[in-house]
């Protein structure tokens, strides 16, 4: 889960990294009295968790706290504010910088290392500085047990020509970005841009922290919450343990396995088809038919596919799900079902006495659902009598 | 043929007595794998399947002697169980587990390179030698995807290997052996390090690799291709190609990071290498005719 900048810079300054004075501000007051106590120019950025927030215009730099106040209202209660969901502001000193690099910790998976990535390019996002400047990219592997010893700070320093006085800072820096990587069980730790001040020090302009969900059971587990996600859907999903992606096109997939999830995904836009929603209702998930179309149904969706290949996750027992949801839920939209696996014998017998025609190639069912999106709408027909039909 | 694992292999089985541990534990049986002993802490003196189990795997393999460890362990206590088998000599290790942590699986993967050792997994079906043995849970019994034959399967999605293999299967072919090294960000085991194995297997005519976006997995295959380490037609099946960028689709590892991973570069380094890309399940059996020529 990536976190927000304010819980990054917090992380971050906790293990003795600088970073800029800053306040978190709820309304567009607090906005402006931070702004006040802060001192002009001063910069306004929206808490959120997509990049490219610059060019989206939800970072400014402000020159007065009337401008801090009334961009502040913009962001929290107006338009643009809340087509990009933003629920927070971080006020923060400007920062005067004669350079800006690029520092972060990741993993190396082929050499199971975990791997630090420094430019001295920075203010650019990696994806673009791996395409326009590989060879500009500084790379030092960390052995995760034994963790970063000074001398692999040194040789990042001085590849990204500090001098003296500041390679000692870099690594007393480094040090702190290492620690919030092992102690959080990071994904992925950043700091981009990297501010060299006038004088020589090293300030976090920025702060980006992904942790790792599967060791949420070692790091306090906190419960995820609604800010979290980009949609109503995507949070309900997320609490009940379902894997989902918010899409807006009209193919609801309920599907199992990720691979094979993916994969439908693939085929229904070569198909020339859209997708409401990504969902996995497989693994540990199978017995959830009911729960999975309920989500699925919110995004009001022309048509929802349903393919499986399953082992442990039984055909029988998600056509079994599924059977009960059309009977309770009585979905409109017709329903395309592909499931094979595990009891897929049991299964087909299941879903045709719940109205729909089980179809067994995957190819075929993607095709039949873009069919059927792309048709008029058919009114009241209630989904399970439309779904299969040729 | 097969590689990884046959008959002769020994298998351990830890996490015996749980639901999945003895369910899969009969089928492993069933197929024909030589499952000799069992492991779950506090269980000793009891039997699964005839097979009996101890407190830990030192106390296990003291009297019955492994070849291999089959993992059943949750993903929080997979660490634990990896460097446990490590530390009784076991050099072959296949972990189920969904949903490790990241610095654990590279501490994992960095312990098995440093002893010579081979894990398989996490968030894996396996290794199945079709009609033989397998470490993991697969439906052999579904026909119309697990036949024997003589194609090497690598992959990185258990729901897809069903898919995709079926369409394998459909065009006459069987499979040899079929290794999932799973979805995880950091797999114990790359597709490239099968490579040996599967070019030195005289069962093996052909390999299809079915890959997705994130990672660099996939790339390595061609590289392996493009040295002249591998000489074996390869097919490809890359999930993921109209995946929106920064986004993670399904599985940990499906991600595009640091500019690296994407469906677009892992299709032009296979082509370079001289492997056919399938754009559809269906047409990796049609590829793989055009590789190898029609079967019966």
């Amino acid at each position: 889960m990536k976190l927000f900048e304010y819980q990054a810079k917090a992380a971050f300054a906790e293990r003795g990294i600088a970073v800029p004075e800053r306040r978190l501000c709820d309304t567009a007051d607090e906005a402006a009295a931070a702004a006040a106590e802060l001192g002009c120019p001063c910069v306004v950025k929206s808490q959120v968790l997509a990049g490219g927030r610059g060019k989206a215009g939800l970072v400014r730099v402000v020159a007065s706290v009337e401008e801090a106040r009334a961009y502040a209202a913009e962001l929290l209660t107006g338009t643009l504010g809340a087509a990009h969901g933003v629920r927070k502001l971080l006020v923060e000193a400007a920062v005067d910088f004669a350079r800006e690099l690029y520092l972060s910790i990741t993993v190396d998976p082929e050499a199971a290392t975990a791997l630090v990535l420094a430019c001295a390019d920075g203010g650019v996002e990696i994806e673009e500085l791996a395409r326009m400047s590989p060879e500009r990219i500084i790379r030092e592997r960390v052995d995760i047990d034994v963790g970063l010893l000074p001398f692999q700070a040194r040789n990042i320093a001085y590849a990204l020509d500090l001098e003296p006085g500041q390679a000692t800072g870099f690594a007393a820096l480094l040090t702190g970005l290492w620690k919030t990587f092992r102690d959080e069980d990071a994904e992925l730790v950043e700091i981009n841009p990297l501010f060299v001040t006038e004088s020589g020090t090293l300030v976090a302009g920025d702060g980006k922290l992904v942790v790792d969900d599967n060791a949420a059971f070692r790091q306090g587990g906190a419960v995820p919450s609604r800010e979290y996600f980009d949609s109503d859907v995507a949070f309900e999903a997320a609490l009940e343990g379902i894997p989902y992606l918010q899409f807006d096109g009209d193919i609801s997939l309920m599907c199992a396995g990720a691979g094979l999830t993916t994969v439908v995904y693939d085929l229904v836009n070569y198909e020339g088809g859209t997708v409401a929603n990504y969902l996995e209702f497989g693994g540990p998930n199978y017995r959830k038919a009911v729960r999975a179309m309920e989500l699925c149904l919110m995004n009001s969706p022309k048509v929802i596919l349903i393919v499986t290949f399953g082992t442990i996750a039984r055909a029988d027992v998600m056509a079994e799900g599924i059977a009960e949801a059309i009977a309770k839920l009585r979905p409109r939209c017709p329903i395309v079902a592909c499931i094979r696996g595990t009891g897929e014998e049991k299964a087909v017998e299941t879903l045709k006495a719940a109205g729909l025609q089980p179809l067994f190639d995957t190819e075929e069912a993607v095709g039949r659902a873009v069919a059927l999106a792309a048709a008029p709408s058919r009114g009241t027909e209630p989904g399970g009598d439309s779904g299969g039909r040729p | 043929m097969s590689i990884f694992i046959d008959r002769s292999d020994r298998v351990l089985v830890q996490g015996i007595t749980g639901n999945e541990g003895s369910f899969w534990t009969r089928h492993m049986m069933e197929l024909g794998t030589a499952v000799t002993v069992g492991v779950t802490p506090g269980k000793e003196g009891q039997s699964v399947e005839g097979v009996p189990v101890y407190h830990t795997i030192r106390r296990a393999v003291a009297e019955r002697p492994a070849d291999a460890a089959m993992l059943f362990v949750p993903p929080r206590f997979t660490r634990d169980a990896v460097f446990e088998a490590l530390d009784s000599g076991l050099k072959k290790i296949v972990t189920i587990a969904d949903g490790i942590p990241l610095q654990d699986s590279v501490q994992i993967r960095k312990a098995a390179l440093s002893c010579g050792a081979r894990v398989v997994g996490g968030n894996t079906s396996g290794v199945i030698s079709p009609g033989l043995a397998m470490m993991g849970m697969f439906p052999y019994w579904i026909e119309r995807v697990y036949r024997p034959g003589r194609i090497g399967v690598m992959t990185r999605s258990g729901s897809l290997t069903n898919e995709v293999t079926a369409m394998v299967v459909r065009a006459g072919f069987g499979v040899s052996t079929l290794v999932g090294v799973g979805g995880d960000p950091v797999p114990g085991t790359r597709f490239a390090e099968m490579l040996p194995d599967f070019q030195d297997d005289p069962g093996t005519d052909a390999i299809v690799v079915i890959g997705e976006l994130g990672g660099t997995m996939e790339e390595e295959v061609a590289e392996a291709m493009l040295s002249g380490a591998f000489t074996k037609p390869v097919v490809a099946f890359l999930g993921g190609r109209t995946a929106p960028a920064g986004r993670r689709m399904g599985h940990a590892g499906a991600i595009v990071t640091g500019g690296k991973g994407s469906v677009a570069d892992k299709i032009a380094a296979f082509e370079k290498a001289g492997a056919l890309v399938a754009d559809r399940p269906r047409l990796v059996g049609e590829l793989l005719v055009r590789a190898l020529g029609p079967r019966s």
